[in-house]
């Protein structure tokens, strides 16, 4: 595998953006639109160009896949699954699960339309189940959103990475047009960081004592203060690893937030806009858990006002209010049902809006 | 009746965890010399725990261990026997 | 008085931890966990040891084992046994679970571990009923049986009838040992009168150790045990083992279902 100018699917690059990351076993459940990434992996195996890469099985139910990765990420492997929205709300029982014994690993879910069956169009309508916890209980998933197939390759090392050092599962939110996007890619040389998993991975108690991965605590007090200690850990993340990306948003008077595709697809319009003079920008979300609240902030108290385009009914939408607060004008356009937002509708939609004087 | 007498020569002996014994009994009727009975004390989860004689209804003990391997609270925690 | 020197036969083992259990009087999870422990004593596997320990009365397995835990979702721990084992095969790795979590909701998970003869071990403890949610229906329910969500006898029309782990595993050529024993004291009619043998329990035991024999061979090992739970099919504790004696045996016959590796044969 070449490491630039490699032409790869959304889908084969974050199999291949994980195996440079490290990863150890991959346990796959099929589901378009993201079988890519089982298939790209099974072929992959034994190529020794990975030496890392020990294990592959096809389970068989979403289930299975999800609770072998717990399994094999409990021995302090660097496991992953990957899935699309059915298969994700399969999975959730078990992410709870995770989150509660503090156990790294990394899951890929390529949003498809729903709800139910839905279709294999593109649709962003996993954002609440991503960032409020599709599982029960108080967590969360650090959840990172790409918006092109060079960030397909890259996340899972960013994925990996924050997984381990906090101790949490996280999720790559893609979407079935990124995923199914054709782009040039290149593979960064990169040597992961090692963490110590040896204070609590289940390896056998040998000369030390036995160690636990348990979500259960039935007595209440002590049970208070792990979720907060957990919590405790969340506001480290939040203090430290939001990502997010600026787009001319200096000067703008009309900010476009948007993630994945929506993202991609509003870069143009801003673009476009600029070129006539029209001072709009984008702010693009990459971590959505933990939200770029502080950047929102910062714009919204220099008077700007918010377009926020998703492929939703309006998720991340009510994310961007809480962000910029009651005197700020924030407005929507959402197209769902796998139906793709282009850039003359967003700039049809700015104008009617009488932000933009066209 | 069990009495709990004094064998010389004791030939095994039945080591019984009061505090974890749930007078479930099984060790009682197992136990084919009756060795084993429910005693009168109570212990701190309110069952009466079994006690051990080495004189039981039948026979002495002869450290069969099957009391051991038919507790299910580990109460009957060692059997010892003749060296 | 004189004392002679006793020495201890059997007595404490150090793949238990000190803790009392919370099983009910009586019950065989306390036996089967004794039996466990002393297999990982004899065989020496402590330290590789992991217990996946599943969503039942056994749930808290995790304070009586002195092994290392990962506690799983109800139905799934022969998945999280397969992937733990699938990255560090030098572990042993074995399950404990009820029959509501085995054969009902993680019938799947059960299913596919022996279909693909992952070299771990399931421990299932059939005591027809779901214990630790105060006594609904389980797959092994026997039919006419009175639980919380079959008041007036399980209706095998309706529900169907017993689902027999043992047999369904024993067609699966991937599992290496399918066995079903007994953890219920049973009785004797005997010349000195009734008596009440552990003749199943040593067999359970002796179950126990092949199972981790076998999967130190490198096969998929399933061992069902017969039980009881006299409280929620609301009897005395020796009522409920006449129970298993009189009824459940005749349902679910004891004996060995599987044994690729012809390990009873030595």
């Amino acid at each position: 595998m070449p490491k630039q100018h490699v032409y790869l699917k959304g889908n084969e690059a974050v199999a291949y953006g994980a195996l440079e990351a490290g990863l150890n076993a991959y346990f796959a459940y099929p589901i378009t639109p993201s079988s890519e990434i089982p298939e790209t992996l099974a072929k992959e195996f034994g190529n020794k160009e990975y030496p890392e890469y020990k294990f592959f099985l096809q389970a068989a139910s979403e289930l299975e896949a999800i609770n072998m990765v717990l399994g094999a990420a409990s021995g302090g492997a660097r496991a992953m699954t990957a899935t699309s929205s059915p298969g994700f709300s399969l999975k959730q029982e078990a992410l709870s699960y995770a989150a509660g014994m503090e156990l790294p690993f990394l899951i890929v879910d390529i949003c498809r339309a729903g709800p139910g069956l839905g279709n294999l169009g593109p649709e962003q309508s996993d954002y609440f189940q991503s960032t409020k916890g599709g599982g029960h209980g108080n967590y969360h998933l650090i959840v990172l959103a790409p918006a092109s197939v060079q960030e397909m390759a890259l996340f899972p090392r960013i994925g990996f990475d924050l997984a381990f050092k906090y101790r949490n599962p996280a999720l790559i939110l893609g979407d079935s047009f990124i995923g199914q996007l054709k782009e040039d890619v290149e593979f960064p040389e990169f040597e992961p960081q090692r963490y110590d998993v040896s204070s609590w991975a289940t390896t056998g108690a040998k000369n030390r004592p036995p160690h636990v991965l348990n979500s259960l605590e039935l007595d209440y007090q002590k049970h208070y203060k792990h979720v907060g200690k957990i919590f405790e850990k969340y506001k480290q993340v939040e203090a430290n690893e939001v990502l997010y990306e600026a787009y001319h948003t200096e000067d703008a008077e009309t900010v476009i937030v948007a993630f994945g595709i929506a993202a991609r697809i509003a870069k143009g319009v801003v673009n476009n806009l600029r070129k006539k003079g029209i001072k709009v920008g984008l702010l693009r979300p990459i971590t959505l858990w933990p939200f770029p609240k502080k950047p929102l902030r910062k714009l919204a108290s220099e008077g700007k006002r918010f377009l926020v385009v998703e492929l939703n009914t309006g998720q991340m939408l009510q994310d961007v209010k809480l962000a910029t607060g009651d005197s700020v004008t924030v407005d929507f356009l959402g197209r769902w049902g796998g139906v793709v937002p282009t850039e003359s509708e967003m700039e049809s939609k700015l104008r009617r809006l009488e932000m933009v004087a066209v | 009746m069990t009495q709990t007498v004094v064998v010389a020569q004791p030939r095994a002996f039945v080591k019984i965890l009061e505090e974890r014994c749930k007078a479930c009994e099984l060790c009682v009727v197992s136990c084919p010399q009756g060795n084993l009975k429910i005693s009168s004390k109570l212990n701190h989860a309110g069952f009466h725990p079994a006690e051990f004689a080495y004189q039981g209804t039948k026979g002495e003990c002869t450290g069969c261990a099957i009391c051991y391997w038919v507790c299910p609270d580990f109460a009957i925690s060692e059997i010892q026997v003749k060296g | 008085m004189s004392q002679t020197t006793l020495k201890v036969k059997v007595g404490k083992l150090l793949s238990l931890t000190d803790n009392p259990t919370h099983y009910c009087a009586g019950c065989e999870h306390g036996t089967l966990t004794r039996l466990i422990a002393s297999a990982m004593d004899e065989l020496g596997i402590r330290e590789k040891t992991v217990m996946i320990d599943s969503v039942g009365c056994s749930v808290l397995a995790y304070n009586y084992f002195n092994c290392d835990h990962i506690v799983a979702a109800h139905g799934r721990a022969p998945a999280v046994a397969t992937g733990l084992k699938r990255v560090r095969p030098d572990l042993m790795v074995f399950t404990v679970q009820g029959d509501g979590d085995a054969a009902s909701i993680g019938l799947l998970e059960l299913i596919y571990a022996a279909q693909r003869g992952t070299p771990i071990t399931v421990f299932l403890v059939n005591n027809s009923i779901y214990g630790m949610t105060g006594g609904q229906m389980a797959p092994t329910t026997l039919a006419g049986q009175v639980t919380t969500t079959t008041p007036y006898g399980r209706d095998p029309v309706l529900t169907g009838t017993e689902l027999d782990a043992s047999k369904m595993l024993s067609g699966i050529e991937g599992a290496a040992y399918v066995k079903r024993a007994s953890l219920v004291v049973t009785e004797l009619e005997s010349q000195r009168g009734k008596l009440y043998t552990i003749k199943n329990i040593l067999d359970a035991k002796k179950s126990v150790e092949n199972a981790f024999k076998v999967q130190a061979l490198g096969g998929f090992t399933f061992v069902e045990f017969l039980s009881t739970c006299s409280i929620n099919w609301k009897m005395s504790i020796l009522e409920s083992k006449r129970y298993v004696q009189e009824h459940t045996m005749k349902k679910f016959p004891l004996g060995l279902y599987r044994d690729t590796f012809g390990v009873e044969k030595k």
